[in-house]
C-alpha cells in the first residue's frame, strides 16, 4: 500500500509541473449555431476552434462550444453557466442583440468577451471587457463608399438595403459617408428579408437612373438581387456588402452572374495573399470540409491574440484584458489594436469577381480607417 | 408595359409556388381542424432534400421532383405520428404548438444535416432564359407555373373525382360520420398529411432553384400561406390558390409601383379589410376555424 502511495506521489510530482508549465486555460465558445445567423455563427465557431486546436507552443486551451441560438436570454444563460468555472476569455456571440446582453455579465465577472459582431453599439457601452475583431460598419462602409466615389468615379448611387438592424444600420453609415464625399444617393429603398423577387426594387432603382448599385443586404437577398440584376439592361456595376464575399453565397450564382460585382469585407481568405493565409485556408478546409470566410478568419485572429497573450504570461482574465487593451497584434487579416473602446479591427478591403471564377480578387485595401472621416 | 408584363409573369410564377404551400396548409387544416405550422418547414425540407438528391443522383429535375415529393410525404407522415395522432383528441391549440415544435426540429435538423449554407435546387427542365416579345422568361419560371398547375389540378381531380378523394373529403367534413360509414379515418388523415407534405416538397424544389433554400425560410413561408388562406377563405382550396396569387402580386406588381414596405403594408391592409367586411374570405369558409 505504502509503495503504491509513493508511486502515486512520484507520478504527481512528475506530471504537476508539466501541467502548469503548459499554461492550461479555459476559453468557452458561445455562438449562434442555429437560427437565422447559423451560417455566420458557424464560421465564428470554426475560426475559434481552429485557433484553439492549434495553440502557440506552451499553451493548452480547453473549451466547450455552446449554441446560443438567437435569443439574448439564451446567450446570457450560456455565459452565466460558462463562467461558473474560471475562464481567461470567452468567444462571444456575433449577434448584436446577444452580445449587448452578454456585456454586463462579462464585466461583472471581469472576463474579456471576444467577438466579431458588427453592431456599432457593442463598443459604445463603456464596457472595458469587450473586444471586437471584425470592423464595424463605421469602418467597412467608409471603404465601400470611398471605392464607389474615388475609384469607380460614380456619383449617382442607388442604395438597396435590408429592413433589418444590419441593413438599416449600414444604410445610415453609407448615407453619412456619401454625404461627406459630396454624393447624394439617387435612390434608397429597404427590402424585407423574406422578399423573393427583386425585380420590383430593381425596376424602381433603375427608374432613378443610378450609375451604380450599392447593396447592404444579407446573403440570400444579395445573391437574389445580383442574379436578377445580371439579366437587366443597363448592366450596372454593383458594390455589395460583405455577404457576397462568403464562398457559400457566391456558390449560389454562376461565375458570369458575378461579373463586375465588387464588395467590401474585412478579408477574403480564399483569395490568398500570404503563405500564412493559405495555410489557414488549407487547415480550415481539412478540418471543416468547407470554405472559410472573413468571419472565420477574424475570429481565428481574435482567439489567436488571446492565446498569444496567455503565452506571454497573461494567465488570468484580467491580465488577458489588459494585454488586449494595450497591445498590437499582427493577425492574418490585418493588424489589430484597441482604439480604447474595444474596436480592434480598423482595415477593410474591396474585392471583385471577374466573371470567370467564384474566387474574388482583392482590388483595394483601406488601412487605419477613420470612422469620423 | 413590358415591365408590367414581366412583373405579372414573375407574380404568376411566385404565386404558383406559394399556392402549393397554401394548398398543403388547407388540406391539413380541413382534415384535422388544426393549423400545421410546420408546413413552411416541410417546404424548406423539400428544398434541402432535392439539393441533396441531386448530389447523390445527378438526374434531371423532372425525375427528382417525384423523389422530393415522396421524401417529404414520408416526413409529413412522421410529423403526423409525432405531432398530431397522439394529440388528436386535445384542443386544436395543442396541435398547433406541437407543429411549431416539429417545425423547429426540421429547421435545426436541416442545419445539422446539411449545414447552414443556402442551397440551390436543380431546375425542373434546365436553366437559362427565353426572350420573347421583349420579355425575359426564365425556363424555371415557366416550369414552375406548369408543374404547379398540374399538381393543383391533379389534387383537385383526386379530391373531386375519385372514391379516395371523396373519402378524404368526408373525413375532413365530419370525422365521426365518416367513421360510422366505415371510412378508415386515420388512414384518410394520414393520406391527407402525406399529400400536403408532398405538395410542400414540390414547392420547396420549385422555389429553391430561383430563390434558394435556407434553413429558416419556413417561418416566412407559413406566414404567407396563412395570409393567403385567410384572404382566400379559411378552408377553401380555390381560395388558397387565389390568396397565394394575390400575395405574390403584392410582392411584385404592387411593390414595383410603391415600394416593398408600402406593398406589404397594403397587403395587410387588404387582409384587415377582408376580415372586417368578409370574414369568410373571398371564396367562403368551407370548414374549420382559425386557430
Amino acid at each position: 500500500m505504502r509503495t503504491r502511495v509513493s508511486l502515486l506521489l512520484a507520478l504527481l510530482c512528475f506530471v504537476a509541473p508539466r501541467f502548469t508549465a503548459a499554461q492550461d486555460v479555459r476559453i468557452p465558445v458561445l455562438v449562434p449555431l442555429t437560427g437565422f445567423l447559423a451560417l455566420e455563427g458557424t464560421s465564428q465557431k470554426n475560426g475559434a476552434v481552429l485557433a484553439l486546436e492549434h495553440p502557440p507552443e506552451g499553451v493548452t486551451p480547453h473549451w466547450e462550444v455552446e449554441d446560443t441560438q438567437t435569443a439574448p436570454e439564451l446567450a446570457v444563460n450560456a455565459l452565466e453557466k460558462a463562467l461558473e468555472q474560471p475562464a481567461v476569455a470567452v468567444v462571444a456571440s456575433m449577434l448584436g442583440s446577444q452580445i449587448l446582453a452578454m456585456l454586463p455579465v462579462g464585466a461583472e465577472h471581469k472576463v474579456p468577451l471576444i467577438t466579431i459582431s458588427g453592431t456599432a453599439q457593442v463598443t459604445e457601452q463603456g464596457n472595458a471587457y469587450v473586444f471586437r475583431f471584425f470592423p464595424s460598419d463605421a469602418v467597412v462602409k467608409v471603404a465601400q463608399a470611398r471605392y464607389v466615389v474615388e475609384e469607380l468615379k460614380k456619383k449617382r448611387p442607388a442604395i438597396i438595403y435590408q429592413t433589418t438592424v444590419y441593413g438599416q444600420g449600414g444604410r445610415t453609415v453609407l448615407d453619412a459617408v456619401f454625404k461627406k464625399l459630396n454624393v447624394v444617393p439617387v435612390f434608397e429603398e429597404g427590402v424585407d428579408i423574406t422578399v423573393n423577387d427583386m425585380l420590383p426594387v430593381l425596376t424602381r432603382a433603375l427608374a432613378a437612373q443610378p450609375d451604380v448599385l450599392v447593396l447592404q443586404l444579407h446573403a440570400s437577398s444579395t445573391a437574389l438581387l445580383i442574379r436578377q440584376a445580371a439579366g437587366m439592361d443597363p448592366h450596372l456595376p454593383i458594390v455589395a456588402g460583405s455577404a457576397i464575399h462568403q464562398p457559400s453565397t457566391a456558390a449560389l450564382l454562376e461565375p458570369e452572374e458575378l461579373d463586375g460585382v465588387c464588395a467590401e469585407s474585412a478579408s477574403s481568405p480564399i483569395s490568398g495573399g500570404s503563405p500564412e493565409v493559405d495555410k489557414f485556408v488549407a487547415d480550415y478546409r481539412a478540418e471543416f470540409n468547407t470554405e472559410p470566410d472573413a468571419y472565420a478568419l477574424a475570429q481565428y485572429d481574435g482567439t489567436e491574440m488571446v492565446l498569444n497573450a496567455v503565452k506571454a504570461g497573461a494567465t488570468a482574465a484580467e491580465a488577458v484584458r489588459d494585454a488586449l487593451a494595450a497591445q498590437k497584434y499582427q493577425g492574418l487579416a490585418m493588424t489589430y489594436y484597441s482604439d480604447g473602446h474595444g474596436n480592434m479591427a480598423h482595415s477593410a478591403i474591396i474585392l471583385c469577381y471577374d466573371g470567370k471564377t467564384r474566387v474574388p480578387k482583392v482590388v483595394q485595401r483601406y488601412d487605419n480607417i477613420d470612422p469620423q472621416m | 408595359m413590358i415591365t408590367l408584363a414581366q412583373l405579372a409573369l414573375n407574380a404568376l410564377s411566385l404565386g404558383a409556388a406559394y399556392a402549393l404551400v397554401a394548398l398543403g396548409f388547407v388540406l391539413i387544416l380541413n382534415a384535422t381542424g388544426a393549423v400545421n405550422f410546420a408546413q413552411g418547414d416541410l417546404v424548406m425540407a423539400g428544398g434541402y432534400l432535392t439539393a441533396w438528391f441531386v448530389v447523390l443522383l445527378p438526374l434531371p429535375g423532372l425525375v427528382l421532383l417525384p423523389l422530393a415529393m415522396v421524401a417529404t410525404a414520408l416526413l409529413g407522415l412522421a410529423a403526423l405520428a409525432l405531432a398530431y395522432f397522439p394529440l388528436m383528441r386535445r384542443p386544436p391549440s395543442t396541435v398547433f404548438v406541437s407543429t411549431i415544435a416539429i417545425g423547429l426540429i426540421l429547421q435545426n435538423g436541416a442545419v445539422r444535416l446539411f449545414g447552414p449554407e443556402p442551397r440551390v435546387t436543380p431546375p425542373v427542365l434546365g436553366g437559362g432564359e427565353v426572350h420573347w416579345a421583349g420579355l425575359t422568361l426564365s425556363r424555371q419560371s415557366i416550369s414552375l407555373i406548369v408543374v404547379a398547375a398540374v399538381l393543383i389540378l391533379g389534387q383537385r381531380w383526386l379530391l373531386a373525382r375519385t372514391r379516395l378523394g371523396r373519402q378524404m373529403r368526408a373525413t375532413a367534413e365530419d370525422r365521426t360520420m365518416a367513421a360510422a360509414l366505415g371510412i378508415p379515418v386515420r388512414a384518410m388523415i394520414a393520406l391527407t398529411f402525406a399529400l400536403a407534405a408532398a405538395l410542400a416538397g414540390a414547392g420547396g424544389m420549385l422555389l429553391g432553384n430561383q430563390f434558394f433554400v435556407t434553413p429558416t425560410e419556413g417561418s416566412a413561408l407559413i406566414l404567407k400561406a396563412y395570409v393567403a388562406v385567410v384572404i382566400g377563405g379559411w378552408g377553401s382550396l380555390e381560395g388558397a390558390v387565389a390568396g397565394a396569387l394575390l400575395v405574390a402580386a403584392f410582392e411584385t406588381i404592387v411593390a414595383a409601383l410603391v415600394s416593398y414596405t408600402a406593398a406589404i403594408a397594403l397587403l395587410y391592409g387588404v387582409l384587415v379589410a377582408i376580415l372586417l367586411l368578409r370574414p369568410e374570405g373571398l371564396f367562403g369558409e368551407a370548414a374549420g376555424r382559425r386557430a
